[in-house]
């Protein structure tokens, strides 16, 4: 069956990496980099707890980015419906076996490994949809039978990340998993019509207290910090005034003065962009944002530029899941989004997440080094 | 046949497109967030500049020692001691009911102080420390601070809290202070004030003195600002820029402790005749040069102490149902009729209604007026008396005789300007001013009722005994005996100087009644004492100190024939609270007087044997220390104190 691999040829490993995308690589570094530094003083100049945890995670998971980046997309392709169900099966085990944590039964615990199936669906969900709509004829895409298997794609993992309870993750998977049905070419009138059953479908669940009353709770609070300045608002008003006073050119690294007297909550994970904006100011919070920008249009343009339909749209699902984390997680320190708890990419504390993002780009890499490479319309390729 | 996907170029021009538009709309919202930033951190900068200021800087209130109570001679009688005491920081504790349960391990917590503590926390929100226990001993708060590291929320403090050495016998001069209240809070409309009230554990006083002249004791607040972190821990004090508090002005009352706490011994000391009696009694001693109070006693009393700590419901409960009214300053919250130690009043209303001191009257026993009898305390009756021997032996009828003739009006007007009906500005609140009955009062009386307002002479018969409608507070009585003694307005006072200001005494006026009227009285009141009269035994031994007095029993219950019927004939034999109240006044020296003094003994049967030897006890006291020949404390001599004590929470 070789010869029907077409059209590209075999490349060696030691070739590949010198086609790795450097400078994707260095602005993931440098975003990274920003996390070592805000960990650092955020654990008032120490390494312990945070920073160096955080730098050899990096190192690490920077080290699997490339591993995967040299796995032929083919591969990826082939493992997109399994890594999928595989994700959604344990996603149906953690209520029966996942270990409950804050309230919520999130992770299963193997051998002393710690696993949160959710994560693991943020990359399924994407390969999955790329894998299925590899398969469709432009035609196909906005016709209404071809959009059952991915709505119920979509539906399944959301559903079951919802009940665990995780909102925001809940929120994060139904959004790239729409988003990527949308660039893979649904019709406009569809993909208004989904906005207004998503407007509907949120309505109801207010309306039918669909929600739990923390979670409520935080959605009313972010629409009026006011209501309750010692309750969940005022972690927000809190993040606001840290970053408010750190003014056009910041408090200076370990000088942020909101953030040392631990005014903020979760100063390590949700709210590392306050410090980041208190000690560095706008111009150092906007440049972050300018290198995270540069990350999505490198991802938008790796994606583009694959030959492949998979490929194409692994990629942009990709970018989308890391879009999201950014939007959603500078919006809500800064009272745009509600607080539903969604970490910075590659510079909150966390190594899961940190996984999943830079596996994320290890499919990235992997479709910019294959980017001739095209792969069969159906399954049997191999 | 598998069908190979080389191209398909509509779908991926789509993708394309729309993959640039999702790059454009990632563009879009990146620029919200940083136009979001700039809001945040350029436009807005100061204004959260200022609530960071406001997040980490801490305006903390020191409070201001209360001044403290002294007597006439430096003595302590209110000051501050050391109070171990626990506060919660609601904030700081995971669960409320938690804490409290762990805390009352180790110092117990009733369930009424629990609701109260909840209902405090549930009031002042949950990061104001919140008073959970306080007078802790040694032990307690030693045991306590060595488990703090369990107990979360819980901040121990050293505090103030009030003490009152006299206890007991500076009760109803003095007063007390307690927690404070909505209504105090409510008093106070300004910030700074209620910001001080609001402080755990702060004290306002509430009774007596520490009442009264509670704006002066109260001392101002000093303030500190602290540097704090989000859980409200205090990181660095501002020291060097603090306002200190200053201590409350020092009050220097007239009392004079020592004679104080030996007249109150002397009150709460049974009769010999009745050693199981409790004496529920009063007395009141004047320095009549300066109006000074030296004594100001009544028996039983409550301990202030107790107060402070919050009084304990079953003490409370006690002191309430006592019979002997333990919470009653009697020496004026209390009127009483005067009995015989009116009838001065009476002798000079009648020589200044032309009735002469020398003509006579015989006493039968009984008089007979109107349509009944009215009887002498002496059935057999005293024979012929003169004015001076009426006093002396204290005859009723003499005096039922002038009060045929004699107008009311006269006898009321004669009583207020002896001190009679009135109240007197010493700063302890709750004084009775008695009723001096005549005409105006009678009408005024029986406002809705004008049948009754008539006056009738009979009534004057009542009266010129000091009995029916006449009442009179011990303090009065004293006042009374000063004024018969001097010929002077005596006015007292109870404070001799706030912080360093030493208040003027008050200046007695002339009390315009004719010098051979009081000659008579004197006389009297002289040959009570001193000539065999009826209180003989209550005389002075002391030749410098001669005392003149005179003796007052008043009737509460009279004895009926019925009750004779059933062999109730001697005082004794009636219950405690039907037994007539007896009453001394006296002053001395005779010649050039010095000190007057009034004794009640509640349902003490008889003036000469219950009130008489108490009075003659004090003063014998009294004039073994001369108190007003030894030089008071200058309070401008006062160290000035400006200690100051620190709360945290």
């Amino acid at each position: 069956m070789s010869s029907l691999i077409l059209p590209g040829r075999q490349r060696g490993i030691r070739e590949k990496l010198t086609r790795l995308h450097l400078p994707l690589l260095v602005l993931l570094t440098m975003i990274a980099g920003a996390g070592v530094i805000t960990l650092y003083s955020t654990a008032e100049g120490s390494w312990q707890p945070w920073a160096l945890r955080h730098g050899l995670r990096y190192v690490a998971a920077l080290a699997i980015l490339i591993g995967m980046g040299v796995v032929a997309i083919r591969y990826w392709m082939a493992l997109a419906y399994p890594i999928y169900f595989v994700a959604l099966i344990a996603l149906i085990a953690v209520p029966f076996i996942g270990e409950v944590n804050m309230g919520a039964r999130r992770w299963i615990e193997y051998g002393g490994f710690q696993f949160q199936p959710s994560e693991a669906m943020k990359i399924g969900l994407v390969l999955g949809l790329a894998r299925y709509y590899h398969g469709l004829r432009a035609e196909q895409v906005s016709h209404f039978l071809y959009l059952i298997p991915p709505a119920l794609m979509i539906g399944a993992p959301v559903g079951l990340v919802f009940i665990q309870p995780d909102l925001g993750t809940a929120l994060l998977l139904a959004a790239t998993g729409v988003i990527l049905v949308f660039v893979a070419g649904l019709s406009w009138r569809l993909g208004f019509l989904g906005l207004l059953g998503g407007v509907a479908a949120g309505y109801g669940a207010y309306r039918f207290e669909f929600l739990k009353p923390y979670q409520l709770e935080r959605i009313l609070t972010f629409l009026n910090p006011d209501r309750d300045p010692l309750g969940q608002g005022y972690h927000l008003l809190q993040s606001k005034i840290a970053l408010g006073s750190g003014g056009l050119d910041g408090k200076g690294f370990m000088e942020g003065t909101q953030s040392q007297l631990k005014f903020l909550p979760e100063m390590q994970t949700d709210f590392i962009f306050t410090i980041f904006g208190e000690e560095f100011g706008f111009v150092g919070a906007v440049g972050l944002l300018a290198l995270y920008l540069s990350v999505i249009l490198t991802g938008i343009s790796i994606g583009v530029a694959s030959k492949s339909h998979f490929a194409r749209l692994a990629v942009i699902g990709v970018v989308i899941t890391f879009s999201l984390y950014v939007i959603i997680n500078t919006g809500m320190v800064m009272g745009l989004a509600p607080v539903v708890g969604v970490p910075l990419p590659l510079v909150s504390y966390g190594g899961t997440v940190m996984l999943t993002i830079m596996a994320g780009f290890g499919i990235v890499m992997s479709a910019h080094i294959h980017k001739d490479q095209d792969v069969l319309r159906s399954g049997d390729f191999l | 046949m598998v069908r190979v996907n080389t191209h398909d170029p509509e779908r991926q021009e789509v993708t394309s497109r729309r993959s640039f538009l999702l790059g454009g709309g990632v563009g879009l919202m990146f620029t919200v967030v940083a136009g979001r930033l700039y809001q945040l951190q350029v436009v807005d900068h100061d204004k959260y500049v200022d609530l960071a200021q406001q997040n980490q800087f801490n305006r903390r209130i020191l409070t201001p020692l209360r001044g403290e109570i002294i007597d006439r001679f430096g003595n302590v009688l209110a000051t501050n001691r050391n109070n171990y005491r626990i506060l919660f920081v609601p904030e700081q504790a995971r669960d409320v009911d938690e804490a409290l349960d762990k805390i009352s391990n180790l110092v117990p917590i009733s369930d009424a102080k629990r609701r109260r503590i909840t209902r405090e926390i549930r009031r002042r929100g949950a990061f104001t420390p919140v008073e959970v226990g306080a007078n802790l001993s040694w032990d307690e708060f030693s045991k306590l601070n060595f488990e703090l590291p369990h107990l979360a929320g819980v901040l121990p403090d050293v505090g103030e809290t009030r003490d009152y050495p006299l206890g007991e016998a500076s009760a109803f001069v003095i007063g007390y202070v307690g927690a404070v209240t909505e209504e105090d809070l409510a008093r106070h409309p300004d910030d700074e004030t209620r910001l001080l009230l609001r402080q755990p554990g702060f004290k306002i006083g509430r009774d007596g003195l520490e009442r009264t002249y509670e704006s002066e004791l109260r001392g101002a607040a000093g303030e500190m600002n602290v540097k704090i972190n989000a859980h409200g821990r205090v990181i660095e004090e501002f020291r060097d820029e603090a306002i200190p508090p200053v201590q409350g002005k020092t009050l220097t009352l007239t009392i004079d402790a020592e004679l104080q706490q030996k007249a109150t011994e002397i009150l709460a000391t049974p009769g010999e005749r009745m050693p199981d009696e409790p004496q529920s009694a009063a007395a009141s001693v004047i320095d009549l040069v300066t109006g000074d109070i030296l004594v100001l006693a009544s028996t039983p009393a409550f301990n202030p102490n107790d107060f402070n700590v919050g009084i304990n419901p079953q003490l409370w409960k006690e002191l309430n149902e006592s019979p002997y009214n333990p919470l009653l300053n009697k020496t004026l919250t209390g009127a009483y009729p005067p009995g015989s130690t009116l009838k001065m009043i009476s002798a000079i209303a009648a020589q200044e209604s032309g009735f002469s001191r020398h003509k006579t009257t015989y006493c039968p026993g009984r008089m007979w007026y109107g349509n009944r009898y009215f009887h002498c305390w002496k059935r057999g009756g005293h024979g012929t008396v003169d004015m001076k021997g009426a006093l002396k032996h204290s005859c009723d009828v003499y005096f039922y005789e002038i009060a045929k003739e004699l107008d009311i009006d006269l006898l009321a007007d004669v009583a207020r300007r002896f001190g009679l009906g009135q109240t007197y500005e010493i700063g302890v609140s709750g004084q009775q001013k008695g009723i001096v009955p005549d005409r105006e009062w009678k009408r005024s009386y029986y406002a809705g009722n004008p049948e009754n307002q008539t006056w009738f002479q009979g009534e004057t018969l009542s009266a010129i005994i000091g009995q029916g409608a006449v009442t009179a507070t011990p303090l009065q009585l004293a006042i009374m005996a000063g004024r018969i003694a001097t010929g002077k307005a005596v006015r007292p006072r109870l404070v001799r100087a706030v912080g360093d200001l030493i208040l003027p005494a008050p200046q007695a006026a002339d009390i315009n009644v004719n010098p051979a009227h009081l000659a008579t009285v004197r006389e009297g009141m002289n040959a009570v004492t001193n000539e065999y009269g009826t209180a003989a035994r209550s005389r002075l031994e002391m030749p410098e100190w001669q005392l003149a007095g005179k003796t007052g029993t008043s009737q509460v219950y009279a004895i009926t024939a019925e009750d004779r019927a059933k062999g109730l004939t001697e005082p004794e034999d009636l219950p405690w609270e039907r037994r007539d109240h007896a009453l001394f006044v006296c002053y001395m020296p005779y010649e050039n007087p010095r000190y007057a003094c009034s004794v009640l003994v509640e349902h003490g049967i008889g003036g000469a044997r219950a009130a008489g030897p108490k009075a003659r006890e004090i003063m014998r006291a009294v004039a073994e220390k001369d108190p007003a020949s030894l030089p008071p404390i200058d309070p401008r001599n006062l160290a000035a104190k400006s200690a100051s004590s620190e709360r945290r929470g």
